[in-house]
């Protein structure tokens, strides 16, 4: 490093500015403004301290402030250098987009303990700095094991047991990545060098040590940080902590915990190991230690978009899009050469606007709808324009279309990979190949969100052929009229029920058919769920919500004049071929007893929408008035024609179909409150600047000054 | 001057332990008062020891004036004065929470006092037999410390405590017996110097070693010999708990490393590969089983009685690894493991002695009820799991460089092994403080509801739904000690190299 | 191993006796009688299931161990260990042991007392000195749930013997 090491208090100050405040919205725990005014205080305080940093470290000074020596030789020190700079500015900035977000998802949907929850955010923004500005390898696994437990109250904020399992498996995964693998591999390289410091470019006497060991020692860092950054197998964790509230996924899929695993990750290749040396350290087979990390990324990067095809609940198709993305960093940092690091370290902030907006346009979604799953988003681009707007180009960003973030990054990626390829070794060229193709996949499986959205009504939707291994797919109506429409006689065994296929498995309906629509219920007139009190077989533990509602109408439509039941309840349709129509799959026998009903696999997603939690759905004090909640777009959901559901929540468009907001009013927020739509377009607005004009924007400036300090002259910038 | 420190701490709660009895005659509720005086003269002596060992180096004390190795010395050295310091403040700090909830009887200030006179011995003396002599007052004093509630089922576990602590006490006398045959000397500064002379593969050493570290084993509680510890931990008050799991096998296990490295010293240890590869599967083995068998606990005492089992295999280990810097994870751990269940205990018994919590269920979502308490209780349990910053993350540290270190140069299955088992801890330990913290905080449990608990020892003096202050406050200064000590790394180096450079020199 | 001859506080070294086994039952019977009487009383202890009994093999175990260093103490043809102001003593035996015996007896005593008063208490409260009897006591009350402690095992047949 060129520069000046300065001797500054400012990254302490960083990490301790939330530490703080922490403290004071414990305290104002009885004055929601207050506490919720002293996060944005924290948030822009921070966000201070960090930019008011960045224009020297622009210019490669360095900021360092030693708070104690924790063991011998390895002192507990903050370090602000152009990496750490790159993060922490990243971290710091969209928290104060997350916490307005936040303000407005919690009171939109009246969630219990804020409280704790935003405590517990400034926790974890305390040791988001901590781990962005630590120099060295014992205080990035302080702030990271801090940041795991920091997390996991957010995790498991609905104290639901779908919440509690998934906080479990959270800890158990990242505690096992760090404390056992990072832990393992930074006393190794203390033991192998003396030394657990970030130097720019590498640890010199690494390169000096047994190869074998320093194998070893690389594969515990790169892959216990990489459980954090979701590498297959060892990505499970993220799936199950979609669990928690949206801004909270926002949190650990855009900023924090997820992006603190790539950061480590390359942390770990840029200041521990050095590009070089992870490039030479070479294993059968003409691999090295930076190739198998870029493998074990392509990888990732492929099977998560594949799983994220098949995806019906849109929070877990963007929980595989963020292990997918997340990889296309990881295996960025293996390739040796200016572009392919600079692609992946400018994929951090890339994909951390675009995954941003994607999330919050889910839960604004939610929040306004209560609607949460893809299939049931017909026609919703009437009703929520600006977020599906939103959504939109993001999702085109994380193709690599121009003109968005994420085609700069991987532009840069595609660059490295060939020259790799093409100067290096021909394995490179997979490489490119895996990024190329993932390409395809995002559109693949963002495309059908936005059709269904904007290009589909919702009388007249089809299935997705992927989603449910029918090819050709099926016309359907998710409203719930309880008239027949065309083409709904073949949806009894459509979606779900059907034992195999079930892909998120909502069937439900078919479980509690019994007098042709729901068990017990008098009152069904839209037949969207069956009565809050009995509605579970199979299903939902939680009795009052029928979370994932507009289910049952397209089946139920059919069977309730088709299908004849008997006494016990059980659904046997006239099997006789005399009249039976053989253009359309055959009604099913229903016992209730599916095995599926029973255990429902992991596509079943039994959270979801208010389950476990009564939520009250309609007030809104700091919503616009504009926001009215009987008609049916408000978050009162659909409560227009069903009684007794007093705190159900049951996604798909109410009976008349979506609110149609057009014209003048699309600008007018009308959709939703300005708390969850103002961070949508910031942060979809930040993703197409970094498309249009990243060195301006500082990033790409920064990033290439990090590149250029940590690689051997030979392969500097072209 | 100070030199005449180290007798009197031993004699001072000894002879005050009379006092309870004597003065009870006339009056009523003297003996927590004797007792908080005396502990409290204990803490001012240990401090001042400290000081003078840290400040200018180790000093001695003859008893009696006769000059060792025929006399008995007290010894105050660099991890002496440690241990000794952390039984005053303990002893001290438990009186606070026994003042509310234990026992009230002037003879149970009597046994506590004996106790604390014991353990001091323990942690100063200087004379293999001596050892074995302040070993068994402790042990006595604990077995009727552990009966005090008066209950047949805590008689019960407190004798099963009673013979398997006295068949290993039994044990180390005869290993003593056997280095006594082979040296003709009990002082351990001598007998090191003497078993240089007979030669470390000497039968008669190796087997008065295995023996003294078996009698060990069994005080400490390691996995096989560990079955009296949870119900002894579990049956007795909650106030005896707290000092009994910080202090007693605490001291075993001081004592352990004591034989091991100054009497025994490293060269043994080195000569002898079998001995060293079966302490370090026992200890490894010891880690696994404690931790998986805390894990299927519901009663929280019993949980964290196996939790010891564990912690204790890692000090252990410290002993089978022989290298510098495992025998710093070794006292670093030792010290810090007593003060975190210390900690602990006095937290679950405050909780108890508030809300009638006995398992794990019973605490759903007290964190709401009892923020503070439940706070320090998450503290606490964090830094046993080992997350920084913390004092049971810097004894992991250093005990799992050790291993590295001695895995590494050495090459041995055992060393890497250990290394693994050590990393691997953290899961293990996290298995059962998880559960506790999530029922704790995340149960989801509306607690207004009131529900009907069969509380076992009904402690008196608690007013149910509020805790007591002091014992409060006690437990928020340990937490807060925990997570400060944890950024003292540098200074327990500092401080323990003198001790450090003679063993390994 | 021979018996330690110092009396002057010098060292003493330990010899390994190298000799068949009918040498050392007849010529060291003494250590012989100490490994039996240990494996007795430990027998003693770990078999019978009356807590008083359990007591009584505690003590056969110590008192073996008392013997050990009675015996290696012994001293052939030594004398007293006083020096009087005019003689050559000749070989003194060393007070040493004897003076470690006397207090592991008195440690020994008082052990046995408060493992009694425990009996005693047991006695009291649940009317039966045997350990099987207890323990089905304590599962019908409830301290111990049924199987053992680990929840829901069967527990296994061996009795109380093994848990000590």
């Amino acid at each position: 490093m060129t520069d000046a090491l300065i001797q500054d208090p400012r990254p302490l100050l960083a990490v301790l500015v939330s530490l703080v405040a922490s403290g004071f919205i414990v305290a104002s725990y009885r004055s929601p403004n207050i506490r919720e005014a002293w996060t944005l205080l924290a948030a822009v305080v921070k966000f201070a301290v960090v930019a008011s940093m960045l224009p020297r470290v622009l210019e490669g000074t360095v900021f360092e402030w030693t708070v104690i020596e924790l063991v011998s030789g390895v002192p507990f020190v903050l370090r602000a250098d152009a990496l750490g700079i790159l993060f922490a500015v990243l971290a710091s900035g969209l928290w104060i987009i997350t916490s307005l977000y936040s303000i407005g998802y919690m009171r939109g949907n009246n969630e219990t303990n804020q409280t704790r929850y935003f405590a517990a955010f400034a926790v974890s923004l305390s040791a988001t700095m901590g781990i962005a500005f630590a120099g060295n390898l014992v205080t990035i696994f302080v702030f990271y094991e801090l940041l795991s437990i920091a997390t996991y109250p957010l995790v498991a904020h609905d104290e639901t047991d779908e919440a509690r399992s998934a906080g479990r498996k959270y800890l158990a995964y990242t505690l096992f990545g760090g404390g056992v693998l990072v832990l393992a591999g930074t006393v190794l390289v203390y033991w192998l060098t003396g030394t657990v410091s970030f130097t720019a470019g590498g640890i010199d006497e690494l390169a000096a040590a047994d190869p074998g060991l320093a194998m070893l020692a690389f594969f515990l860092l790169a892959i216990g940080f990489g459980v954090k950054a979701g590498i297959m197998p060892l990505h499970q964790w993220l799936p199950e902590a979609m669990v928690a509230p949206t801004p909270v996924s926002g949190l650990l899929h855009a900023v924090a915990v997820v992006k603190s695993g790539a950061f480590g990750v390359s942390r770990v290749v840029l200041d521990v190991f050095g590009p070089e040396l992870v490039f030479d350290l070479s294993l059968p087979f003409g691999f090295s230690a930076g190739l198998v990390l870029s493998t074990i990324g392509a990888i990732t990067l492929t099977a998560a978009s594949l799983i994220a095809l098949r995806k019906d609940h849109l929070k877990q198709r963007l929980a595989y899009s963020t292990v997918s993305q997340l990889s296309y960093i990881v295996l960025g940092l293996g390739l040796f050469g200016w572009y392919g690091l600079v692609g992946a370290l400018l994929h951090i902030p890339a994909h951390a606007f675009m995954k941003l907006t994607l999330f919050f346009c889910a839960g604004n979604i939610h929040v306004s709808t209560h609607t949460d799953y893809i299939s049931e988003m017909a026609g919703i681009g009437k009703r929520m324009p600006l977020t599906m707007g939103a959504f939109t180009v993001a999702s085109l960003g994380m193709a690599g279309i121009p003109l968005v973030a994420g085609f700069v990054s991987k532009y840069y990626m595609l660059l490295g990979g060939i020259q790799m390829g093409a100067e290096l070794t021909p394995v490179a060229y997979y490489l490119v190949g895996a990024l190329l193709l993932s390409g395809v996949l995002n559109i693949a499986y963002f495309w059908p969100v936005i059709y269904t959205a904007f290009f589909e009504a919702e009388e007249d939707h089809d299935a997705k052929p992927l989603v449910d291994f029918r090819i050709g797919g099926e016309s359907r109506s998710t409203l719930g009229t309880g008239e027949h429409n065309a083409g709904d006689d073949v949806v009894t065994d459509g979606r779900h029920a059907d034992g195999d296929v079930v892909t998120d498995g909502r069937h439900a309906a078919d479980d509690v058919v019994t007098d042709g629509r729901h068990a017990a219920d008098d009152v069904v007139t839209d037949g969207r769920h069956a009565d809050g009190d009995v509605v579970t077989d199979g299903r939902h533990a939680a009795d009052d919500v029928a979370t994932d509602g507009g289910r049952e109408d397209d089946e139920s439509d059919a069977e309730s004049v088709d299908t004849p039941t008997d006494e016990t309840g059980v659904v046997r349709p006239d099997f006789s071929p005399a009249d039976r129509d053989f253009s359309e799959p055959a009604a099913r026998v229903d016992t209730g007893e599916y095995a599926v009903d029973q255990s429902p696999s992991d596509a079943d997603v039994p959270f979801g929408v208010g389950h476990g939690e009564a939520v009250e759905t309609t007030n809104h004090d700091e919503r616009s008035s504009d926001h009215d909640a009987d008609q049916d777009g408000g978050v009162g959901g659909h409560h227009g024609t069903d009684e007794g559901h007093g705190g159900d929540h049951h996604g798909g468009p109410p009976a008349g179909g979506w609110r149609h907001i057009q014209g003048v009013d699309v600008f007018r927020g009308h959709e939703s409150s300005w708390f969850t739509l103002g961070p949508i377009l910031t942060a979809m607005s930040l993703a197409v600047l970094l498309g249009v004009i990243p060195y301006e924007l500082g990033f790409l400036e920064l990033i290439e000054l990090v590149v250029d300090t940590r690689l051997p002259a030979e392969v500097m910038r072209p | 001057m100070s030199e005449i420190l180290l007798p009197l701490a031993v004699a001072v709660p000894i002879v005050a332990a009379t006092l309870p009895i004597a003065a009870g005659r006339r009056f009523d509720a003297i003996g927590w008062p004797v007792a908080a005086l005396t502990t409290t003269a204990v803490v001012a002596m240990a401090g001042t020891v400290a000081r003078e060992v840290y400040g200018t180096g180790p000093f001695d004390h003859e008893l009696g004036g006769y000059a060792p190795p025929i006399g008995i010395e007290l010894v105050a050295d660099e991890f002496s004065a440690a241990v000794f310091l952390l039984v005053a403040l303990v002893s001290a700090a438990t009186l606070v929470f026994a003042r509310v909830v234990g026992p009230h009887r002037n003879t149970f200030y009597s046994a506590y006092l004996l106790l604390t006179g014991g353990l001091v011995g323990v942690s100063l003396t200087g004379d293999l037999f001596n050892l074995f002599v302040f070993l068994e007052i402790v042990g006595l004093t604990t077995y009727a410390l552990i009966a005090a509630d008066r209950s047949g089922v805590s008689a019960y576990a407190s004798l099963k405590y009673l013979v398997v602590g006295t068949v290993g006490a039994s044990l180390y006398l005869t290993g003593v017996g056997y280095v006594f045959l082979a040296t003709g000397t009990l002082n351990m500064a001598d007998v090191s110097t003497q078993l240089q002379a007979v030669g470390y593969t000497d039968p008669l050493v190796q087997t008065g070693y295995a023996l003294i570290a078996v009698g060990f084993a069994l005080k400490m509680a390691l996995f096989p010999v560990h079955t009296w510890q949870p119900d002894a931990y579990q049956r007795a008050p909650d106030a005896v708990t707290t000092v009994v799991a910080a202090l007693v096998s605490t001291v075993s296990a001081y004592a352990l490393l004591r034989v091991s490295y100054s009497v025994f010293t490293v060269d043994f240890l080195a000569a002898n590969d079998a001995i060293t590869t079966g302490i370090l599967v026992v200890s490894g083995v010891s880690i696994l089983a404690g931790s998986a068998l805390a894990a299927m606990q519901s009663d929280l005492k019993r949980m964290f009685a196996y939790s010891s089992v564990a912690q204790f295999g890692l000090i252990a280990a410290t002993v089978g690894i022989a290298t510098e810097t495992a025998l710093l994870g070794g006292i670093v751990h030792l010290i810090g493991h007593g003060l975190l269940k210390f900690g602990l205990f006095l937290g679950i018994g405050l909780l108890a002695a508030g809300y009638g919590t006995r398992h794990v269920a019973d605490l759903a979502s007290l964190a709401r009820d009892a923020p503070i308490a439940a706070g320090s209780l998450a503290v606490l349990s964090l830094a046993l799991v080992g997350i920084p910053p913390s004092i049971g993350f810097l004894g992991k540290w250093y005990v799992a460089l050790g291993a590295v270190q001695a895995g590494g140069t050495t090459g041995g299955i055992a060393g890497v092994a250990i290394a693994a088992v050590v990393f691997v801890s953290t899961l293990f330990t996290l298995a059962y403080v998880a559960r506790v913290l999530e029922r704790l905080y995340f149960a989801g449990v509306d607690r207004s509801i009131p529900v009907v608990h069969d509380i076992g020892a009904v402690p008196d003096g608690g007013r149910s739904g509020r805790l007591p202050v002091a014992p409060l406050v006690v437990l928020v200064v340990t937490a807060i000690a925990a997570v400060g000590l944890g950024f003292a790394g540098a200074g327990f180096e500092s401080l323990l190299d003198p001790f450090l450079t003679e063993v390994f020199t | 191993m021979m018996p330690i001859s110092a009396v002057d506080g010098t060292t003493a070294v330990g010899v390994l006796a190298s000799t068949t086994a009918f040498d050392v039952i007849t010529t060291r019977h003494a250590y012989v009688a100490f490994a039996l009487l240990l494996c007795t009383g430990l027998y003693v202890l770990i078999a019978s299931p009356n807590l008083v009994k359990k007591i009584i093999g505690l003590n056969l175990f110590q008192t073996a161990i008392f013997l050990l260093f009675v015996t290696s103490g012994y001293v052939e043809g030594g004398s007293i260990p006083i020096v009087y102001p005019d003689a050559a003593g000749g070989p003194y035996v060393s007070p040493l042991p004897h003076v470690i015996v006397l207090t592991a007896i008195v440690v020994g005593v008082s052990l046995t007392a408060v493992g009694l008063a425990l009996c005693l208490r047991i006695y009291d409260e649940y009317g039966t000195l045997r350990v099987d009897t207890l323990r089905e006591l304590l599962r019908e009350e409830g301290t111990l749930p049924a199987g053992s402690e680990a929840g829901g095992r069967t527990s296994d047949a061996n009795g109380g013997e093994s848990r000590e």
